[in-house]
């Protein structure tokens, strides 16, 4: 299982965090890509932000399945996915830290309460974390650079599979909509201080 | 699964865009498309742009063109059993949902549905979720290479909602067909002459009526 951030990954986050974070001759790239005037709210300083939204995402569903996986008593099908799960969310937090190199906000504590005491309860939270990460890139992807888009739609997709695979396995349906919603940023932080996001 | 293009309140949805000039409060409640639709129609950006959004829309109307029609016949055949049967009712109202969506987006500029032949794999419970494993993870690629092309705020909302929820589909029929949902930590994206070289491989979109073939007729359509 691929889970690692490949070396080309690791490139393209180098590229991306040059790109939104000191400005460098990447951005000439990106200007390149669309009219300018049809992006004028992105910037990379916005990147910046959006991305330390979706860092707080990731290191939430980062912890969250690690959690899990350590107190849950997850069998079979819900272990195979929380391992695999969370290699993916490492990934995605090494990602991010590395696109936002200095500018990365670091990790907080967490509390996760019940969410992680069996396996129940954890499929019932890890799908409406998943949900919720694809509503926050969904609402983010607007307020992006085309060159920051580009790597957040790789990510976005593998979190709506997670969010479908989960349902699987507990037998819901695994996507009942013909588009997915998008949220805030402020519903997204408020969404995850609810789950256990703890500051500091 | 009822969309909301059915009941688009076309002047409420103009306004609303042009107040905001950017994504309103009904887009982001499930809007999305009637966003787009409204931001589409006052086309207030440069032809070039409006070109250009004009092209990447009508390349995913194809693959949304082969999506339900695949879907569709599949549920006519009739030869598919429990999970898979009922994945492919409802995934296919989805992909008609698109369908009807990206073809009022576009107007007379929407291309005509091609003819499909989708040589027997409606017709049997493993070649038909082996291809829709294939067409959901090459439609993920295929937004994913799009999006960022498109100029529009609301059509790009509009195609990231709709990106995410193909990813789902891939891996609802990833899981039905036994392999693992979500195998990468990244997706990646495929350019359009990649998506069309796999889907001209296919053969599944045919030119014209086969009138020499010697098996019975597929559906079409």
């Amino acid at each position: 299982m691929p889970v690692q951030v490949p070396p080309e990954d690791a490139t393209r986050a180098e590229v991306f965090r040059r790109a939104i974070v000191s400005g460098g001759a990447i951005v000439g790239g990106a200007v390149a890509w669309g009219l300018p005037q049809l992006t004028a709210a992105a910037s990379k300083e916005q990147d910046a932000r959006v991305l330390n939204l979706v860092l707080a995402l990731e290191y939430t569903e980062e912890a969250f399945y690690a959690e899990a996986l350590k107190r849950g008593g997850l069998r079979r099908a819900l272990r195979d996915y929380a391992e695999i799960v969370l290699e993916h969310e490492k990934a995605h937090v090494a990602f991010l830290k590395q696109a936002l190199g200095a500018a990365a906000e670091p990790a907080p504590r967490f509390d996760f309460g019940d969410k992680t005491q069996d396996g129940e309860a954890f499929a019932a939270a890890a799908l409406t974390l998943e949900d919720l990460a694809v509503a926050t890139y969904n609402g983010q992807a607007v307020n992006l650079t085309p060159a920051s888009l580009k790597a957040a739609a790789r990510i976005v997709s593998v979190e709506g599979r997670h969010a479908a695979w989960i349902r699987s396995i507990v037998g819901d349906v695994p996507a009942t909509d013909a588009t997915d919603p998008a949220v805030k940023e402020d519903e997204t932080r408020q969404k995850l201080s609810d789950f256990g996001w703890k500051a500091g | 699964m009822d969309f909301l293009l059915d009941d688009l309140d076309a002047d409420g949805a103009l306004r609303e865009a042009g107040e905001n000039a950017g994504i309103s409060r009904a887009t982001f409640l499930g809007g999305t498309i009637a966003g787009a639709v409204a931001a589409f129609a006052i086309a207030p950006t440069a032809e070039a742009a409006g070109n250009n959004d004009v092209a990447v829309l009508n390349f995913a109307l194809v693959l949304e063109y082969m999506q339900s029609s695949f879907y569709t016949e599949a549920e006519r055949s009739k030869a598919l059993r429990g999970k898979a049967e009922d994945a492919a009712k409802r995934v296919g109202a989805v992909e008609r949902a698109h369908v009807k969506a990206f073809q009022d987006l576009l107007g007379r500029k929407a291309i005509k549905r091609p003819m499909f032949n989708f040589r027997g794999t409606t017709e049997a419970q493993r070649p038909f979720l082996k291809t829709a494993v294939a067409f959901e993870d090459l439609a993920v690629a295929a937004y994913k290479g799009q999006a960022p092309r498109l100029r529009a705020k609301p059509v790009l909302a509009a195609a990231v909602a709709i990106h995410s929820v193909e990813a789902r589909h891939a891996a609802w029929m990833r899981y039905l067909f036994g392999v693992q949902p979500a195998v990468n930590a990244f997706d990646d994206a495929s350019p359009k002459a990649e998506v069309q070289r796999v889907v001209g491989a296919t053969g599944f979109i045919v030119t014209r009526p086969r009138t020499t073939s010697r098996r019975r007729p597929r559906y079409t359509g």
